[in-house]
């Protein structure tokens, strides 16, 4: 195995119900890995302060929930960055400056050091505009099934792009 | 019209909403805009240690937590009846002149800049950050990043951790600067007043110099004759961390001003049946709907609104880039002080005055012979009970309100966050700008998404930022009703 320098970024806000179970899955992930060198952030932020926070790494894993995904909830996916809808680069929507993938663009653009590998893995989830510190009974029984998809993708060289 | 009600539970989860309502002629008649709100904060406080609100609230704002802990740590001082020593002030509002520093300057560019750099009518995948650093070069893009890198910098340094600072405490910060971080921090003061300069001149190269650019900062789309608000000092000049509320009529006389405890006399909340968003407004001169002037209760709260609402900035070269800002835009000074600006995409402009002020404030604090004092602390000797905090968040005054039981346990606990002020006036906005777009029941639609997306963009509104959820895109619906309150045509981005 490659030793690339390599960070898990658990994503979400942990008292907004489903929303912060990427955090849950990252503190798992980090339980299990027990002193390998691959690094476990949990991070509330997005745009260009997360794109900034990726710099200097080969390889990221970003778990957060997935909102309007399609799926049913409680489904595990995952796929590279590059897959996530982006639909218009408009900024709309990201609250108040760009979407990750346009930060990750302009980062790129100007020479910054960022990840050639950025892979997501997401939980479909039902509840995340409601203050809470709970999790929906299908995303709390999706957090084993997404530590260990997370596990696999570290010990694996390539990300692949399916349902689990 | 029929009067028609759209009942807010039908509101698509997650998304934000336009709804425009035609009129017989087939005019806009009204528009009213809404996004998804994040719902049962109060309760979830309740029951908790009000100590642990700077943490708490903070993640409310996935931009400015810095702004929340501010405000939370304020509010915890009234609460406590504490009041911190000097130095401890000095230090809070160093590092939140730091905080702007980081905040506007990715917000020009990657929020007003793209508008006027890129261009209004560029497509909407190069109206970003991207598009702008194309234009503009690859070199600004980093004086960007760096500009950002060593504030946040700062921010770890004195706040005990990046993004979500821990130092907020009732009566003062958990920690001291050494004069060696001193230093530090002073350098980095220093470039970020020349970044400012810097950003200001490509401001006026590119926006000023471009006469269509200067036409639509002053075309009546984006117009609106409102109240202003913003926090100033004992001088009447723009403060982000403390001083007295200041509110201004659209003339400029000066309405009120009141120290931020006595919110509740001065602010009521208007509830519609239509939408669950709130409207605050102000309680003297009552709600007469969603309309301009002098009678009606509306105000706006943006970095436009702290510009108009005071009489000038608290350093040199901020108030000189103050005074060409009023002077460019026509606005005349009526008893010593410069009538109210009413173009709202001069919030872009307003911002770029207030990242100098903030990189100007910030040398003068790390100067300040008491910065490195060790005393930041004053201990807490009397019961809690109810305590007001506010700040300025770089989108508008920010108030928090605590209640507590005699053991610091919170009761009951209220918010207004900076971008709730501005409800009313981001509808009204919205709706000027369907104006010019939608005649005889005819829509262009093309244009008619960005040219909405300008209106509210200049308010840097807060869209459930808390939420972190994938796709991370909030879509927006734009809906366009008939008299009858038929839709006849829907437009969409991102969903």
């Amino acid at each position: 195995m490659a030793s690339r320098k390599t960070l898990v970024v658990g994503l979400g806000n942990p008292i907004l119900g489903d929303d912060g179970v990427g955090w849950t899955v990252a503190e798992a992930v980090r339980r299990e890995l027990n002193g390998s060198d691959v690094e476990v952030a949990c991070l509330s932020v997005g745009g260009v302060r997360l794109m900034e926070r990726l710099v200097g790494y080969d390889r990221v894993i970003i778990i957060d929930s997935m909102y309007g995904g399609g799926g049913e909830v409680g489904t595990v996916t995952c796929f590279p960055i590059e897959q996530l809808p982006n639909p218009s680069a408009g900024h709309t929507s990201s609250a108040h400056d760009t979407s990750l993938f346009t930060a990750l663009e302009t980062g790129r653009a100007m020479g910054v050091d960022l990840p050639d590998e950025i892979e997501v893995v997401a939980i479909e989830s039902q509840k995340v505009h409601d203050f809470s510190e709970t999790f929906t009974p299908p995303v709390a029984g999706a957090i084993p099934q997404a530590t260990r998809v997370v596990c696999q993708l570290l010990s694996q060289q390539t990300p692949e792009g399916r349902e689990l | 019209m029929k009067r028609i009600s759209i009942d807010p539970i039908t509101r698509l989860e997650g998304h934000g909403k336009i709804e425009i309502f035609l009129n017989e002629e087939g005019e806009v008649a009204n528009t009213y805009f809404q996004v998804p709100e994040l719902r049962g904060f109060e309760q979830f406080c309740v029951g908790r240690a009000a100590e642990e609100m700077p943490r708490i609230t903070q993640r409310i704002c996935g931009v400015c937590p810095e702004a929340h802990h501010m405000a939370s740590t304020k509010t915890l001082d009234a609460l406590f009846h504490v009041d911190p020593p000097s130095a401890a002030k000095k230090l809070r509002e160093m590092f939140y002149s730091a905080f702007y520093c980081a905040d506007h300057t990715v917000h020009f560019y990657a929020l007003g800049a793209p508008d006027f750099v890129v261009g209004p009518e560029a497509p909407a995948a190069e109206r970003n950050i991207l598009g702008v650093i194309h234009k503009v070069g690859v070199d600004i893009g980093k004086q960007v990043i760096a500009c950002r890198h060593r504030n946040h910098h700062v921010i770890e340094m004195v706040g005990g951790r990046g993004v979500h600072p821990v130092a907020g405490l009732p009566g003062g910060w958990s920690k001291a600067i050494t004069e060696e971080e001193r230093q530090e921090i002073e350098a980095i003061a220093k470039e970020n007043i020349d970044f400012a300069l810097f950003s200001l001149k490509i401001f006026e190269d590119v926006v000023l110099g471009n006469q269509g650019y200067v036409d639509l900062i002053l075309s009546d789309a984006y117009t609106h004759q409102v109240y202003y608000m913003g926090t100033v000092d004992e001088n009447n000049h723009v403060n982000f961390y403390d001083g007295m509320i200041r509110v201004v009529d659209p003339e400029g006389k000066e309405f009120a001003k009141y120290h931020p405890s006595e919110y509740r006399e001065h602010i009521a909340e208007h509830v519609e049946s239509w939408s669950y968003l709130k409207f605050p407004y102000l309680k003297k001169i009552g709600w007469k709907g969603l309309v301009d002037g002098k009678d009606s209760g509306v105000y706006c709260a943006t970095p436009l609104s702290r510009l108009n609402a005071s009489d000038g900035m608290a350093t040199p070269k901020a108030q000189e880039a103050f005074e060409k800002m009023y002077e460019t835009l026509g606005s005349k000074k009526v008893n010593g002080r410069y009538q109210p600006v009413h173009h709202t995409l001069a919030a872009h402009w307003a911002r770029l005055v207030e990242l100098l002020y903030a990189a100007e404030r910030m040398v003068e604090l790390i100067t300040d012979k008491e910065i490195t004092d060790p005393n930041v602390r004053t201990p807490i000797t009397e019961k809690p009970d109810e305590g007001v905090g506010c700040v300025e968040a770089p989108r508008g005054t920010l108030t928090h309100h605590y209640w507590s039981d005699d053991n610091g346990i919170l009761t009951k606990v209220n918010l207004i966050v900076g971008t709730t002020n501005n409800n009313a006036p981001i509808s009204m906005s919205v709706k000027s700008a369907a104006k010019g777009l939608i005649h005889k029941g005819t829509v262009v639609t093309e244009g008619l998404l960005n040219k909405v997306e300008m209106a509210f963009r200049s308010y840097d509104p807060c869209y459930a930022c808390a939420t972190h959820s994938l796709p991370g895109q909030m879509p927006l619906e734009v809906v366009i009703r008939d008299a009858d309150g038929a839709v006849t045509e829907t437009l969409r981005q991102n969903c």
